[in-house]
């Protein structure tokens, strides 16, 4: 009897848990190496190395030291996680409408909860930046506005989540809301190359950067991915024990009555 | 073929322009106002069951929605009476800048957030006459495709908010625009309003099935709505200012935004129609 009720249990503990201790050492490695890559390899952009005045991302740059830029080895790649996450929330919640397993219902919630955090993450990053690169703390540039959007939408997520009590209705109407939701990412990832006018650069493909400033910020992206698989495996892992946990008690209260 | 065996019985009980409530009345299959015809039919051939057509069952649907609301005029005269005071209050706020605002640039904003306000009011209460009086549930019974009860419904809600807007622009424009000087492209104005409607009712309807089974269902709607109907509020926005204001090469403007706005509604509308078999089935 046993052996029957087994599969049915949640299970937890896969292979890529095996993961997790490497993720977690390399990645929080890689993010302190990138994080003093940024300050000392790392040239600053309009520094030292700079002779007059140059452009560099689309913008004008004189001679004046700004140590904010800094900020954007973390910035970038905290929102190229974010929208990674999110992109597996929304794959995740898919394969739950194809499914109706609710193994994919707890995926890609936590990849919602991972998403949340570094969006939070990249929203003050960048009012760090904004406040010191552009004198406001907060302005209604299209990318902020499109990411503001974001934010609030997995906001209402967790809202929505909160509100329906029955487990089937929750996770279909979760995993709706979530593939819905990544429609505004594309749209806010381009958004700066359809609306020129946005002050945020387009940094990568019209080669911005230096060979140093890529280096650093590819060591820093690197570094925060494995953060946040990191991160979402130790955390999937957490909510699937507690499911195992409930199901096994659920079992043995059904067996105890069986007894009696 | 079946069609034109079933029609030709009954023809002579229904007047030419009967057609379709023959259909209808065989579609549903208690109703009562055709129960004579179809019974003289029946004894010269047996009683053959045909499924209706998926624009019949929209059309039913569709029909019932503005049935209930021509009988009730419930959405229309509460989301008509919202969007007067939502008036009356920029009439408050507005009082104090006088002449001295430049009313043109602010209009198209003050337009959107009056037609998003009053779309809210009528999507929450859209799902909430379904829900309470188990019409829903009589819906879901019948063998039809989900996507035609989104259609349907988006469709009513459609022509509310429209027909909401029909009502409130003149207003708007009466008390608040009379003293400026419209540009020549006002008219243009019409198409980001259709365009922004089509999107409200779009991924409304999707939302407010969603929100129909929550707790705090009204707030639950506001905070899911707004947030993804923000994109296609930035586009109208902008589309309905630059061709009210109207300042030189507004077009340059005006076609992005337009084609910012169509394409998110066309996005939008196939996500809902194709997620929405989910939804109204959980």
């Amino acid at each position: 009897m046993a052996d029957r009720k087994q599969p049915r249990l949640p299970e937890a503990g896969q292979w890529p848990d095996r993961l997790v201790p490497a993720a977690l050492g390399v990645g929080a490695l890689l993010a302190v190496a990138g994080f003093l890559m940024a300050f000392l390899f790392a040239p600053p952009v309009n520094g030292a190395s700079v002779n007059g005045v140059e452009v560099i991302g689309g913008q004008v740059v004189s001679n004046v030291l700004l140590l904010s830029q800094k900020i954007f080895y973390f910035h970038m790649p905290v929102a190229i996680v974010s929208f990674v996450a999110l992109a597996f929330a929304c794959y995740y919640s898919v394969r739950f409408l194809m499914t109706k397993n609710r193994r994919f219902d707890t995926c890609a919630r936590i990849a919602m909860e991972v998403s949340l955090l570094f969006v939070v993450c990249t929203m003050i990053t960048g009012d760090l930046w904004t406040r010191f690169e552009w004198g406001v703390w907060w302005t209604w540039d299209p990318r902020l506005t499109t990411y503001l959007i974001l934010m609030l939408i997995i906001i209402a997520y967790f809202i929505l989540r909160n509100a329906i009590d029955e487990p089937e209705r929750r996770s279909v109407y979760a995993a709706v809301v979530s593939i819905v939701a990544f429609i505004d990412v594309p749209i806010c990832f381009m958004v700066t190359r359809v609306i020129p006018s946005s002050i945020h650069p387009v940094v990568v493909r019209e080669g911005g950067m230096s060979a140093d400033m890529g280096i650093t910020l590819a060591v820093c992206m690197v570094g925060l991915m494995l953060l946040g698989f990191a991160l979402y495996r130790t955390r999937f892992r957490q909510v699937r024990l507690t499911e195992r946990v409930e199901a096994l008690k659920e079992q043995l209260e059904d067996r105890m009555s069986d007894v009696r | 073929m079946a069609e034109e065996a079933r029609k030709a019985p009954a023809a002579p009980h229904a007047d030419a322009g009967g057609d379709g409530r023959v259909d209808g009345a065989s579609g549903r299959a208690g109703a009562t106002g055709r129960a004579p015809a179809a019974g003289a039919a029946g004894t010269r051939q047996p009683v053959r069951l045909k499924k209706p057509s998926t624009w019949q069952q929209y059309k039913t649907l569709l029909g019932k929605d503005l049935t209930q609301e021509f009988r009730t005029k419930e959405m229309l005269t509460s989301m008509g009476i919202y969007a007067l005071l939502v008036l009356v209050v920029y009439g408050a706020t507005l009082a104090q800048s006088g002449g001295q605002v430049d009313i043109l640039q602010m209009s198209g904003g003050l337009l959107w957030t009056l037609i998003v306000f009053t779309s809210l009011l009528g999507l929450n209460r859209s799902f909430s006459h379904e829900k309470e009086q188990g019409c829903l549930e009589g819906i879901l019974l019948v063998p039809l495709d989900r996507s035609v009860v989104f259609l349907a419904k988006a469709t009513s809600n459609l022509l509310f908010l429209l027909a909401v807007e029909v009502i409130a622009i003149p207003l708007f424009c009466f008390f608040f625009m009379t003293s400026v000087p419209l540009a020549e492209s006002a008219p243009l104005a019409l198409a980001p309003l259709v365009v922004g409607a089509v999107g409200v009712a779009g991924i409304g309807t999707l939302l407010s099935t969603i929100t129909v089974n929550t707790r705090g269902k009204d707030v639950m709607l506001a905070v899911l709505f707004i947030p993804l109907v923000f994109p296609l509020l930035y586009a109208c926005v902008s589309a309905t200012t630059v061709v009210v204001v109207g300042v030189e090469g507004y077009l340059d403007a005006f076609v992005p935004a337009m084609a910012l706005a169509a394409g998110y509604d066309v996005v939008m509308l196939l996500a809902s129609w194709v997620l929405y078999d989910f939804v109204v089935s959980a």
